[in-house]
């Protein structure tokens, strides 16, 4: 079923709505009141003819017509009657309320999950802060925007089973400037889960990469279909908590005491080719990485249905395509060692500088500098030195680790101009580790506007190359 | 949730079971225990058929490892050390007969599991023996049932892979025969019917392999029963 009722509503009613922004009723009200596109927002609330200076309704049987989303805010004991008022009317409840199984009272959350499906509305939620929508500012968050600042509007979609790790989320993109599309905290996922929301990300022409944070998986099954689904239309990466489940600890077989709860998750993620983030950081390390790379993609797509190019649209990416052969060029022998080292983790191969362009380059450069894989350009190097090897070895690379660091005179911002052209023309990514002096900074921007994510250490850098290859 | 009330096969029983769907296992014959004192005449009579070196397990439901019981003699090559073992493997409490098979040596040991994930239902493993799953836990799972293509992906994804491929001038296992036994096991687990599996040891040669030693926890469901301990008398085994 399609969730654009939860996603695209076009009338509100807010269960629970409250004149005061110091309750969790009037926070909803007031984002809901923000809203850039029209939507009928209808408050209720027995106590007060209107609120925030918007007609409110004493009862939600004083609503007349259909509504597309309900949000409840109410105590969890009264939730299954105001779901049961709402039946045959509404097509989508998000219960932002707690008290249910996460407190033990998984008979309450079978309650609503009943009511909700008798009445034939789907249900997102209980406890959760459920949806933000950049694109048309739909925002049922309990956090006012003040205390936690939304994100700019972008192409990431969040998917998350926790509204702390939501939160961490957003303070993280806010600070590197990535921008959001459509995040969803799904809370206890009685009824609306991961793989109800994939299932719509796939075909939300905002989102260009998801990222999701999973502590379980109720049918593991069907998400790994609506997972792979997905991840064959759009970048996906998961992260995964609670990795240290011991083995099930009354199995009876070998096999059994092996089977750790996410072992078994993190084998089947790799046999479905499903992109794993480590920790946090990975993910939010992945998540740059893909968002620089998504308007490429986007205004791909847009070119291809201009000239008429559909299919183009429809086809399923090739995820072994990208190759794992990469260069590492770096100014700076250690922080290329150490991308070497990083790249070994990652099963990414450094083949040697092909003997054909080795004796061009020998002609080209001082003999100090290291023409190997890492390729050392030493202190020495300059912008037209990394244009060079760029030139010479484009081709025979499926991935580059640019290591400029900033502090030498050689590096300039100009060598964001550079990486540029030479991504464009070879159409293969490019990372990049620099300093963090103001020529670091600067250059980091530009290469960040050509397409180039770039990161504080080698390591990092290498791991985002190893996600752009693999997706 | 994990309850085992129903009729668990015992070793041979399994090894049929599995040497039914093509599985290779060796060469043996189960002999069951009885109130008298078997003859020598009989124990040759019923192995005879199988060929020196010989090993002996005890089938005992009861116990858990065999061989901390006592419940195993290897490399048998004597009529006289085989009665021998087989009256005192019959002797253990609790056993139901022993197992006489061939001995197998010198292959590289693997295990083959199944078993229903609470998240994702029935799943297959595969890992290298002994050392490998027990210590560094080197395993890798994949959904049952898998395709022949997707199980040689399961064995590529485990650290220790070299092994296979030969190490120390070892020649390279048998690829194809593990690849097919993971096919079964998943095959067997996709069933729905079996709670969990372990062929352990598979033991791994550089043409074929054998289950070595076989366990499989029925689920306590009524409509799985395999044969029961009425394993054909004769000299063949159940190859």
């Amino acid at each position: 079923m399609n969730l654009s009722c939860l996603f695209n509503p076009g009338s509100i009613a807010l269960v629970g709505a409250s004149h005061s922004e110091h309750k969790l009723g009037g926070v909803v009200l007031r984002n809901l009141l923000r809203l850039k596109r029209r939507i009928r927002i209808l408050p209720v609330n027995p106590k007060f003819p209107s609120l925030m200076g918007t007609k409110a309704y004493p009862s939600i049987d004083e609503i007349q017509g259909r509504i597309d989303l309900a949000i409840i805010i109410r105590p969890a004991p009264e939730v299954q009657v105001i779901l049961e008022g709402l039946a045959g009317r509404t097509s989508c409840a998000l219960v932002v309320s707690a008290g249910f199984a996460e407190a033990g009272q998984a008979g309450l959350q079978n309650a609503i999950r009943n009511a909700a499906r008798e009445g034939g509305i789907r249900l997102m939620g209980p406890n959760c802060m459920g949806v933000y929508n950049s694109a048309t500012g739909l925002d049922t968050f309990i956090l006012p925007p003040d205390r936690l600042p939304r994100p700019n509007a972008g192409g990431i979609a969040i998917v998350t089973q926790s509204g702390a790790v939501l939160s961490l989320l957003f303070e993280g993109m806010t600070k590197t400037d990535m921008g959001v599309s459509i995040t969803a905290h799904y809370g206890n996922a009685a009824d609306i889960d991961e793989s109800d929301i994939y299932e719509y990300l796939e075909n939300d022409p905002g989102t260009e990469a998801v990222i999701s944070y999973l502590e379980s998986v109720r049918d593991g099954r069907r998400f790994m279909k609506r997972a792979k689904a997905l991840s064959e239309k759009k970048p996906l990466i998961i992260l995964k908590a609670g990795k240290g489940a011991a083995g099930q600890a009354a199995a009876f077989s070998h096999t059994g005491r092996l089977a750790g709860a996410y072992e078994v998750f993190h084998s089947i993620l790799t046999q479905y080719g499903i992109c794993e983030a480590y920790d946090f950081e990975d993910l939010m390390d992945g998540a740059l990485a893909l968002s620089t790379q998504g308007k490429g993609r986007a205004e791909d797509r847009r070119k291809a249905k201009e000239t008429g190019r559909k299919k183009q649209k429809k086809q399923k990416r090739q995820k072994t395509s990208k190759g794992n052969r990469v260069l590492v060029l770096t100014n700076g022998g250690g922080a290329g060692v150490l991308a070497s080292d990083e790249c070994m983790r990652q099963g990414l191969t450094q083949p040697a500088i092909p003997s054909s362009n080795l004796d061009s380059l020998r002609k080209k450069f001082p003999p100090f500098y290291g023409l190997g894989n890492p390729f050392d350009l030493t202190a020495q190097g300059s912008g037209k030195d990394y244009l060079t090897v760029l030139e010479e070895l484009g081709e025979s690379y499926d991935g580059f680790v640019i290591i400029a660091l900033s502090a030498v005179t050689g590096i300039t911002p100009a060598l964001a101009g550079i990486l540029e052209d030479f991504k464009k023309r070879a159409d293969r990514p490019v990372v990049l580790h620099t300093g963090q002096d103001e020529v670091g900074k600067e250059l980091v921007r530009a290469a960040r506007k050509a397409g180039i994510p770039s990161f504080a250490t080698p390591e990092r850098t290498v791991r985002a190359l190893e996600k752009l290859l693999s997706w | 949730m994990r309850s085992i009330d129903g009729p668990q096969p015992m070793e041979h029983e399994s090894k049929r079971l599995l040497s039914g769907l093509g599985l290779p296992v060796p060469k043996g014959v189960f002999i069951k225990k009885t109130e008298k004192k078997i003859s020598k005449e009989e124990v040759l009579f019923k192995t005879g058929g199988i060929g020196f070196p010989l090993a002996v397990k005890t089938v005992c439901p009861a116990i858990r490892s065999k061989s901390e019981a006592g419940g195993v003699r290897l490399r048998i090559e004597t009529s006289r050390e085989i009665v021998d073992a087989v009256r005192k493997l019959m002797e253990i409490e609790g056993s139901r007969g022993v197992l006489v098979e061939q001995m197998v040596e010198g292959g590289t040991e693997a295990i083959v599991g199944g078993l229903i994930d609470a998240q994702f239902g029935p799943v297959v493993m595969f890992g290298l023996g002994g050392i490998f799953t027990e210590v560094f836990r080197d395993v890798s799972f994949a959904l049952a049932p898998t395709s022949p293509k997707e199980a040689q992906r399961l064995i590529s994804r485990i650290k220790g892979q070299s092994v296979l491929q030969g190490v120390r001038g070892r020649l390279p296992v048998d690829f194809k025969t593990l690849g097919a036994a993971i096919v079964t096991v998943s095959r067997l687990m996709a069933t729905g019917l079996i709670q969990e599996i372990d062929l352990n040891p598979l033991s791994l040669f550089p043409r074929g392999a054998f289950v070595l030693d076989a366990k499989i926890f029925v689920l306590p469901a009524e409509h799985f029963v395999l044969p029961d301990e009425h394993v054909r008398p004769g000299i063949t085994g159940y190859i």
